[in-house]
C-alpha cells in the first residue's frame, strides 16, 4: 500500500532532520491539547488558578512554533526537498500555525475560566460545554494521531465530524439567548460562555485543517474549500497516488 | 541396514562387475573398449535415474514416501530424512517456545511496548494496544513519542532518568491514569511498561480530600473551644485551682490548630506535584526576617547568625518557600539550648542555590534521618510533643522543595548539632541584575 510506503520512506530513509521536526510538532500537538483540556476542566470545575495556569502557559506554544518554523526555513533552505517530502514541510509549516491558534483559543477560555470562576456557576454546571469540549478535544487528539499516523482515512473522518461540532455550537447558541431573554442578569454570563463555545468551534475548525494537511500530505490533494464527499468520490477512485509527480502539490 | 563400508564395497563390486560384463560381452564381439563403455554409459544411465527420482522426492518430501534405492542411494536419503526430522523437531520446539512466550507477554494485565534505539514501536502485546491506543500491525515503526504525545511523557523522555515511571493523564480512548516507565535493555532497546493507575489516582485524590475536609471541619469547632478558654483564662472570677489546668487546655488547642493549619497546608502542596513558577526572591531579607521570627520566640539560643554568600535570587512561591524555611530554621531554634547558636547561609555554585540551617543544638541519631520527613514522625516523642511542634514541619518543607526542583539533606552528628541544606537547581537560581541593584 502507497500510504504505508510513505509512512515508511518517512520514517526510515528521509533524514533524521524531518523526523525530527515531526516529533516536535506532535509534542507541541500534546502540549496543546492539554492546554485545551485543562481550560476546558477550569471552567467547568470553576478552578481560577488552573485558567489562570493556562492562560500563563499560551507563551510556550508560541516559542515551540517559532522553534518548528525556524527549523523549517532552515530544512527548507539547505536540503530543498523536494516531492512528497516538500509536502510534509509544508504541512507542519501550516499546521503549526493551526496549533498556535488552538493555543490562543485555549488561553482565551482560561482566561474566561479564571474570571467565571469567582462567579455563580449555572446549574447545569456547564454540562453542554463539557459535551461541545470532549467533541472538541477527541478531534485534537485524532487529528494529531492522524497525522502521526499519515491516516488519510481517519482525517477524512475527522474533517466529517466538524460537522457535528457546528451543530453544537448552533444548539448552544439558541439556548443562550433563551438565558438571556429569561433572565436578564444571565446576560454578562452567557456571553461568556458564548466567547467559550465560540473559540471550542474555532478550535474544532483547527482540527479539520490539521485533518486536511494529512491528507494533502499522503494524497498530494488540496482538500481545503471542496465538499467532503467529492474529496472522498476522489481519493476512492484514485486509491494509488503518485508520490514523485503530484502536480499543484505546493499550491 | 548395511555398514557404511559395506555399502561402499557394494557399490564399487557392482560397478566392477559391470565394466567386466561390459567387457566380457565386448570381448565376444571383438571390440571389448565399446563394451566397456556401453556398460559405463548404462551405469551412468541408472544412477542418473536415480538421482531425478532422489531430486523429485525432495521437491516433494512433503507428500511422498522417500524412493526405495538401496544401496549408497539409500544411506544418502536415510541421512536427508534424519537431518530433516531433526529439525523439524528443534522448530516445532523453537515455535512453541515463541508462542508459549507471546501468549504470556500478550496475556500480561500490564501494557509492554518493546522500542528499538529510535524508540520506533517494534512490538506491543493487546494490553498496551488498549492503554495505549496503539493499532496492531498499523503503529509499528512510529515513534511513541509521536502518539504518546503528553507533556509530562515528553519532559520524561527528554530528561532521560528513567529510574522511577512517570505517571500521565489520558483521555482516549478513556479518560484513566497511566503510570509509564521505560526500561532500556540490549544495544539501546526499550521496553516501555504501562499499567493503569487511575484506581489509586482515585483513592489517593479521596485520601487527600477526606484529610482536607476533615481538617476544615474540625477547625470551626476548635476556634470556638478556643475562644471561649481564651475568656476563662482571663477570668477574674476563675477559681485558683483550675488556673493551670485551663493554661494547659489553652496550649494545647493551640497545638491543635497548627496541627490542623499544617495539615491544611500539606493537602494544599499535595492537590498538585506540578511544578510551581514564582518569582526572584531576596534571599537578604528573607532571612532577616527568619532571623527576627527566632528571636521573637520566647526561649530562643543567644546566637542567630545570618550568613549571605550571593546576592543571586532564589527563583520561587513566596508563601511556599517562606513556610519551608521557617520550618527549618524554627526546627532548628527549638532543639538548640539558650546557650547554643543558629547560623542560616545561602550561597550559590555550578550545582545551583543552597540554603543551609546548622544548629548546635541536640542533634539527630543516624537511624531517624531517613524517616524524618514523613508525617508524625518523632525522633523523641515525649520530647518533640514538649516542643509543641505538628510533626508535620518537615514533610511541608520536603513537600514544597520537591515543588521547586529542590532537595534536602540532613546532616547530623547527636550531642553536637545539626545541618538542614535545600539544594536548589540552577534554573531556580537568579543572579542578581546589576542594573536593579545600583538603580
Amino acid at each position: 500500500m502507497e500510504t504505508a510506503d510513505l509512512t515508511h520512506h518517512i520514517s526510515r530513509r528521509f533524514n533524521e532532520d524531518l523526523e525530527r521536526v515531526r516529533s516536535k510538532v506532535l509534542s507541541m500537538g500534546g502540549f496543546v491539547e492539554q492546554q485545551i483540556q485543562k481550560a476546558i476542566t477550569a471552567l467547568t470545575e470553576g478552578d481560577s488558578a488552573l485558567g489562570e495556569s493556562v492562560a500563563l502557559g499560551d507563551h510556550q506554544v508560541n516559542n515551540m512554533e517559532v522553534t518548528i518554523d525556524e527549523e523549517c526555513s532552515r530544512i527548507l533552505a539547505t536540503r530543498a526537498p523536494a516531492a512528497g517530502d516538500l509536502r510534509v514541510i509544508v504541512a507542519i509549516i501550516k499546521t503549526i500555525t493551526d496549533l498556535e491558534r488552538m493555543g490562543d483559543e485555549g488561553e482565551k477560555i482560561g482566561y474566561i475560566a479564571s474570571r467565571l470562576a469567582t462567579m455563580e456557576r449555572p446549574v447545569d454546571k456547564y454540562r453542554e460545554i463539557k459535551h461541545l469540549g470532549r467533541i472538541v478535544t477527541e478531534m485534537v487528539h485524532d487529528s494529531l494521531d492522524a497525522f502521526a499516523r499519515m491516516d488519510a482515512e481517519s482525517a477524512l473522518r475527522i474533517a466529517r465530524q466538524d460537522r457535528l461540532v457546528d451543530e453544537e455550537y448552533e444548539a448552544i447558541q439558541r439556548q443562550s439567548i433563551t438565558f438571556m431573554m429569561e433572565d436578564p442578569r444571565a446576560i454578562r454570563r452567557a456571553l461568556d460562555v458564548m466567547w467559550v463555545v465560540r473559540s471550542l468551534e474555532r478550535i474544532g475548525d483547527h482540527a479539520k485543517n490539521i485533518s486536511e494537511y494529512v491528507i494533502y500530505m499522503v494524497y498530494g490533494k488540496d482538500v481545503r474549500h471542496t465538499s467532503l464527499d467529492d474529496v472522498e468520490r476522489e481519493l476512492r477512485r484514485e486509491p494509488a497516488p503518485e508520490i514523485e509527480s503530484q502536480g499543484g502539490a505546493a499550491s | 541396514m548395511r555398514t557404511a563400508a559395506q555399502a561402499w564395497w557394494f557399490a564399487a563390486a557392482r560397478l566392477i562387475v559391470a565394466v567386466l560384463i561390459g567387457l566380457i560381452l565386448g570381448a565376444l564381439l571383438h571390440s571389448p573398449w565399446a563394451g566397456v563403455a556401453c556398460a559405463l554409459a548404462a551405469y551412468l544411465a541408472w544412477q542418473l535415474i536415480v538421482l531425478a527420482r532422489v531430486d523429485w522426492w525432495l521437491h516433494h518430501r512433503s507428500v511422498s514416501e522417500p524412493p526405495e534405492t538401496g544401496g549408497v542411494w539409500g544411506r544418502v536419503i536415510s541421512q536427508i530424512v534424519r537431518l530433516h526430522r531433526r529439525k523439524r523437531f528443534h522448530k516445532e520446539r523453537f515455535v512453541q517456545l515463541m508462542r508459549q512466550l507471546r501468549l504470556s507477554t500478550a496475556a500480561l494485565p500490564n501494557g509492554v511496548v518493546i522500542l528499538d534505539a529510535q524508540r520506533e514501536i517494534v512490538w506491543f502485546n493487546r494490553m498496551a494496544g488498549r492503554l495505549l491506543g496503539l493499532r496492531p500491525s498499523v503503529d509499528l515503526g512510529l515513534r511513541i513519542e509521536n502518539l504518546l504525545r503528553e507533556p509530562q511523557f515528553t519532559r520524561y523522555l527528554a530528561k532521560g532518568d528513567f529510574a522511577n515511571p512517570v505517571v500521565i493523564r489520558r483521555s482516549s480512548p478513556k479518560e484513566s491514569y497511566l503510570s509509564l516507565q521505560l526500561v532500556p535493555y540490549g544495544e539501546g532497546e526499550q521496553l516501555l511498561l504501562a499499567t493503569d493507575v487511575s484506581r489509586q489516582m482515585r483513592l489517593e485524590a479521596v485520601r487527600r480530600d477526606f484529610v482536607a475536609n476533615a481538617s476544615h471541619e474540625l477547625r470551626s469547632p476548635l476556634t470556638v473551644i478556643s475562644g471561649y478558654l481564651e475568656t476563662l483564662s482571663h477570668d477574674p472570677a476563675l477559681d485558683a485551682e483550675l488556673g493551670s489546668p485551663v493554661a494547659e487546655m489553652r496550649r494545647q488547642a493551640q497545638r491543635m490548630t497548627a496541627i490542623i493549619h499544617d495539615l491544611l497546608e500539606l493537602s494544599r502542596l499535595e492537590e498538585t506535584d506540578e511544578r510551581v513558577g514564582g518569582e526572584p526572591l531576596e534571599m537578604a531579607a528573607l532571612m532577616a526576617l527568619l532571623r527576627k521570627d527566632v528571636l521573637a520566640r520566647p526561649a530562643h539560643p543567644q546566637e542567630v547568625r545570618v550568613r549571605i554568600d550571593s546576592e543571586a535570587a532564589l527563583v520561587g512561591k513566596e508563601s511556599e518557600i517562606h513556610s519551608a524555611l521557617a520550618n527549618l530554621v524554627d526546627n532548628a531554634a527549638k532543639y538548640t539550648p539558650p546557650e547554643g547558636s543558629v547560623e542560616m547561609r545561602w550561597w550559590v555554585d555550578a550545582e545551583g542555590g543552597h540554603f543551609a540551617v546548622s544548629d548546635t543544638g541536640i542533634g539527630i541519631p543516624p537511624e531517624h534521618i531517613p524517616r524524618l520527613t514523613e508525617r508524625f514522625y518523632r525522633v523523641d516523642p515525649g520530647r518533640s510533643r514538649a516542643t509543641g511542634g505538628s510533626g508535620l514541619g518537615l514533610a511541608i518543607v520536603k513537600h514544597v522543595l520537591q515543588r521547586h526542583g529542590a532537595e534536602l539533606e540532613v546532616q547530623s552528628t547527636p550531642g553536637q548539632g545539626s545541618t538542614f541544606t535545600c539544594h536548589f537547581p540552577p534554573e531556580r537560581v537568579r543572579i542578581a541584575d546589576e542594573a536593579l541593584l545600583n538603580g
